[in-house]
């Protein structure tokens, strides 16, 4: 398909499938579904039935919800070829890394192949790790030693020294999401000039929202000093940039951090003085943004991954209501979990 | 025609004791005529799946051995002195064994891994040392405690370096990198000492920082601390020797009980492929598969000869809806095999469609002797097929084969070598009538597409879709649309005019084919008229197309005389008459590849799209029985 072709497929796709996306008059009403109908309009009945298990039907509901977001992703990657499409594939990688962790960890601590198993998501080949090899490994030598030999190297000896020297595993956290932004963010930069501006820019304000939730949990939650804080940053963002993050990391309190962002963000963090707070800020900032590009970027890629990343954080809140309903919550802790603010 | 269709299978329902299914299994395997059925059971009282902790043992088992494999060769057969049943304590033996077994490789690799890891710290190092000895500083500084400077030197990931940097200005500590090489950066770090400390460490050890140890002597005596890494290097070289040493005794030592462990692992296999083909109630098993209705006989003395218990069969044909489950069984000799693997590239028939592994095999050997007939280039394909049998190994008969009918036809179109003067043609030789030839062709593949449209419409009568047989395309009404356009076409080369009965007989299958693609076709209705209109018109010139596809039989008959006479041209400018053979030689050689390929690749393409994709769905179950997998490596 000729480039122009594909991009204009591409916008018209992306706009289609906005239509899906929930504003608030939706979730409100899906937080007073009943969890059968939720099962029935979503199509999760078939995989939900004959499971007594909470835990089971849990993890079927958060595996059906990651296939749904997949396959839109099938479809939007269809088009495109070359760089763009490395970069919405590199995108979708974070699942991996979350199955990497999962692995790590549970090799780490000894599970069975089947504990750990359990807690993976099943993902398309192109993006996926070789699980069942991976899983035959009996302990953790074993599995840096089959990590050591593929594309996450680098994180395989990073896992080594925190097993051998017992270090805090969350620096290995901060070592896989540190090296998937960075790595995306080295995807965008190959991108053509029209597309990379505008990609950067979503980037740049998605980064700024993580950097902000990790320095706020490092430096308050976890009590980490400035520069371990700053050195867990991924410090290309639109507005947070380098010399912005050193200035932060070096302040002594949430309060002080919030009321020292520049522009916009100081606006969304008005009044807010603690993490979870922020965090809901952050993402209702995020979905404007993310919105913004949707609607008027020029760039076909930019807002399939606008799209991707508002479609990501709805079904996470689809996925907090069905929890919510399978562990039969209160419905104002489901409407917390699942960040919907109270109508009016 | 039993040579032309996979073999009757019936459905069986194996009853036994449940302590006998091991021994079911194992018998079943040793006989390779039962595939387990894995659908679920409807019966309720049989709900339980034996040998769920046996296939766990199995399969961890299998694991280890694999991994182990790749440290310890193991022979290629495996040999069973005494084929018995593995009972699970024997099973969990082994896998306990195996996982002593994988302890030891497993420490050897994570020793060899250590080794690398001290092989490349050492490069390190004398990067380092080179790079020093050039520095106008004194290293003295950079040795030892220091009351007042924390200094640490080490490496980085490179990658790391530019926000390790950041952080440290952060932590009031400087960093130098005097050295980057094989993506790790060699660096300084100096801060104050004190209570950043601690924190310029933490963020150290998250960048990946490995300390690199700064000998005393470095600036005083720098040969004598390369004399040090030189031995520091044989040390490892020697120490990496000794530990390959100590492996391949460790493989000599266990190769035979790991042989040993394989054959259990055989043994067991059966009883685990089963898996949910098996159910039990207290002592009561059942197991449900296909067996090929003439091994019945065979399938009960066997089992009677080897079991103490009673146990029953109940055998019936499949069922019109299970038809499409039931795997199509084709046992292909040795002169069949390899045709029925060309044919298996393509697809499996459904179980009671023609096989068409037969038909492929005469009709492509035919159409490759037509395209390339010649007795000398015949005998040499036979010949190096002879010679190199053990490479070509099940393919020899398929090259051999195309021989044979190259000389056939070579014979009837008295050329040897592309001589075509040394013998006289039994038949013709091709170039004398090149119209007499594309005739031929048409014919044969006339014939071709008839005998593909009659097992078209068998297979379809035998999967019961009569509406498809009748109606569609390739069916009954588009091949009599086809012999009347022939016929009609024939009457215009005989008698200058299409006829009256043609026209009528292909106007009416025209019209049927039309109204039965709309009654197909879904949507409005101008959809639909569109969508049959299309399909018809394909039809109509697909077999047209598909009858022209085979006059490349008799164009290549043609090339390959013409090849020939280029050849010979060729040698005739050739004054010298060693000159005049190298070009014969090397000429008929040119022809043998280049040619050869080119045929053999027409030939297949033929059979694949002019006959398979008309009749051949290829979506049918292979029969893979229960058996030992003794062939395989592990």
């Amino acid at each position: 398909m000729p480039a122009a072709t594909a991009h204009t497929y591409l916008k018209t796709r992306a706009s289609l499938m906005a239509k899906q996306l929930f504003d608030q008059q939706q979730l409100n009403e899906l937080l007073e579904s009943s969890l059968d109908s939720l099962q029935q309009r979503f199509d999760l009945t078939e995989l939900t039935k004959d499971r007594d298990d909470r835990s089971a039907l849990n993890r079927a509901a958060e595996r059906a919800l990651i296939g749904t977001l997949l396959y839109e992703l099938a479809v939007l990657l269809r088009p495109l070829d070359g760089a763009s499409r490395d970069i919405l594939i590199h995108w979708t990688r974070k699942f991996e890394l979350f199955n990497l962790k999962a692995l790590i960890r549970g090799k780490g601590q000894n599970l069975s192949a089947d504990q750990i198993k359990h807690n993976l998501f099943p993902l398309p080949a192109l993006i996926s790790l070789p699980h069942d090899r991976l899983l035959e490994a009996e302990g953790i030598l074993e599995l840096l030693r089959l990590l050591e030999q593929g594309p996450y190297a680098d994180i395989a000896r990073q896992a080594r020294q925190v097993y051998e020297e017992h270090n805090e595993p969350f620096s290995l956290d901060a070592a896989i999401d540190h090296s998937y932004y960075t790595s995306l963010l080295r995807r965008i930069r190959r991108a053509a000039p029209e597309e990379g501006r505008s990609l950067s820019t979503l980037m740049g304000t998605l980064i700024d929202h993580q950097n902000l939730i990790w320095l706020l949990r490092y430096r308050f939650n976890y009590g980490l000093a400035p520069s371990e804080t700053y050195y867990l940053l991924v410090p290309f963002g639109r507005r947070l940039h380098r010399e912005r993050l050193k200035a932060l990391v070096e302040l002594d309190g949430l309060e002080q951090v919030l009321a020292a962002l520049p522009g916009r963000l100081a606006q969304a963090m008005r009044g807010i003085n603690n993490l979870v707070d922020a965090e809901q800020a952050l993402e209702q900032e995020t979905i404007d943004q993310a919105r913004h590009c949707l609607r008027y970027s020029r760039s076909a890629v930019t807002r399939s991954l606008a799209y991707l990343a508002l479609r990501e954080i709805d079904l996470k809140k689809l996925y907090a209501i069905l929890q919510g309903k399978v562990l039969n919550l209160d419905p104002d802790l489901i409407r917390k979990a699942a960040r919907v603010p109270v109508p009016g | 025609m039993p040579m032309f269709r996979p073999l009757t299978m019936k459905h069986v329902l194996l009853q036994v004791i449940t302590e006998d299914l091991p021994q079911v299994c194992l018998v079943l395997a040793e006989e390779r005529l039962f595939q387990p059925d894995f659908r679920p059971y409807l019966d309720d009282s049989f709900t339980t799946i034996p040998g769920i902790h046996f296939r766990e043992l199995y399969h961890q088992a299998r694991s280890r051995l694999d991994k182990i494999n790749h440290h310890i060769d193991l022979s290629e057969q495996i040999q069973l002195s005494q084929v018995h049943v593995i009972s699970e304590t024997e099973l969990e033996q082994t896998t306990d064994w195996l996982g002593q077994v994988w302890e030891r490789c497993s420490a050897f690799e994570e020793a060899f891994r250590r080794f690398s890891e001290e092989e490349q710290m050492i490069t390190q190092l004398e990067q380092a040392l080179a790079n020093f000895s050039q520095l106008n500083i004194d290293l003295g500084l950079l040795q030892g405690e220091r009351m007042f400077l924390d200094i640490r030197v080490g490496m980085v990931p490179t990658s790391n370096l530019e926000q390790l940097k950041e952080a440290a200005r952060i932590a009031h500590y400087l960093l130098f990198d005097y050295l980057q090489h094989d993506d790790v950066a060699h660096l300084v770090v100096i801060g104050p000492k004190g209570e950043r400390e601690q924190e310029m460490g933490s963020v150290l050890d998250t960048a990946g920082f490995r300390a690199l140890p700064i000998p005393p002597e470095l600036h005083d005596e720098p040969d004598e601390v390369r004399s040090q890494l030189r031995q520091r290097r044989s040390t490892l070289a020697r120490d990496k020797s000794q530990t390959q040493g100590e492996m391949e005794r460790c493989a000599d030592e266990l190769r035979e009980p790991l042989e040993q462990a394989r054959g259990t692992l055989a043994m067991a296999a059966p009883y685990v492929q089963v898996e949910t083909a098996a159910r039990s109630s207290g002592h009561l098993s059942i197991l449900c598969g296909w067996i090929p209705a003439r091994d019945l006989k065979r399938a009960r003395a066997a089992l009677q000869r080897s079991l103490d218990h009673p146990f029953g069969i109940e055998a019936r044909d499949p069922t019109a809806k299970e038809r499409a489950l039931v795997p199509s069984h084709m046992p292909a000799n040795v002169l069949m095999a390899p045709f029925a693997t060309l044919v298996k590239q393509y697809g499996i028939p459904r179980y009671g469609e023609v096989d068409p592994t037969a038909l492929f095999a005469i009709t492509f050997l035919a159409m490759f002797g037509m395209m390339f007939g010649d007795i000398g280039h015949g005998i040499t394909i036979a010949l190096v097929a002879w010679l190199a049998r053990r490479k070509l190994k099940s393919f020899t008969p398929f090259a051999i084969g195309a021989g044979l009918s190259a000389i056939l036809f070579g014979l009837l179109y008295g050329s040897i070598f592309g001589y075509e003067h040394v013998i006289d043609a039994v038949w013709i030789p091709p170039l004398s009538d090149p119209i007499y030839m594309l005739s031929v062709a048409l014919a044969w593949g006339i014939g071709f597409l008839l005998m593909i449209s009659a097992i078209c419409i068998y297979n379809r009568f035998v999967q019961g879709d009569i509406g498809k047989a009748v109606f569609d395309t390739n069916g009954l009404v588009s091949t009599l649309l086809y012999l009347s356009l022939l016929y009609g076409l024939y009457s215009i080369y005989r008698d200058g005019e299409f006829g009256i009965i043609a026209a009528i007989i292909s106007g009416l299958s025209l019209l049927i084919l039309f109204l039965y693609k709309m009654t197909r076709a879904s949507g409005p209705m101008s959809e639909r008229l569109l969508v049959a209109l299309i399909e018809t018109f394909e039809s109509l010139t697909g077999y047209i197309s598909n009858t022209l596809s085979f006059l490349r039989v008799a164009a290549f008959s043609l090339n390959h005389v013409a090849l020939a006479i280029a050849v010979f041209t060729l040698a005739e400018m050739i004054e010298s008459t060693h000159g005049h053979m190298l070009m014969v030689i090397f000429g008929n050689l040119f022809i043998l590849v280049l040619e050869g390929a080119i045929v053999t690749i027409q030939a297949l393409r033929l059979e694949y799209y002019e006959g398979f994709s008309r009749f051949y769905s290829g979506d049918g179950i292979e029969f893979e029985p229960l058996r030992l997998p003794i062939g395989d490596r592990p």
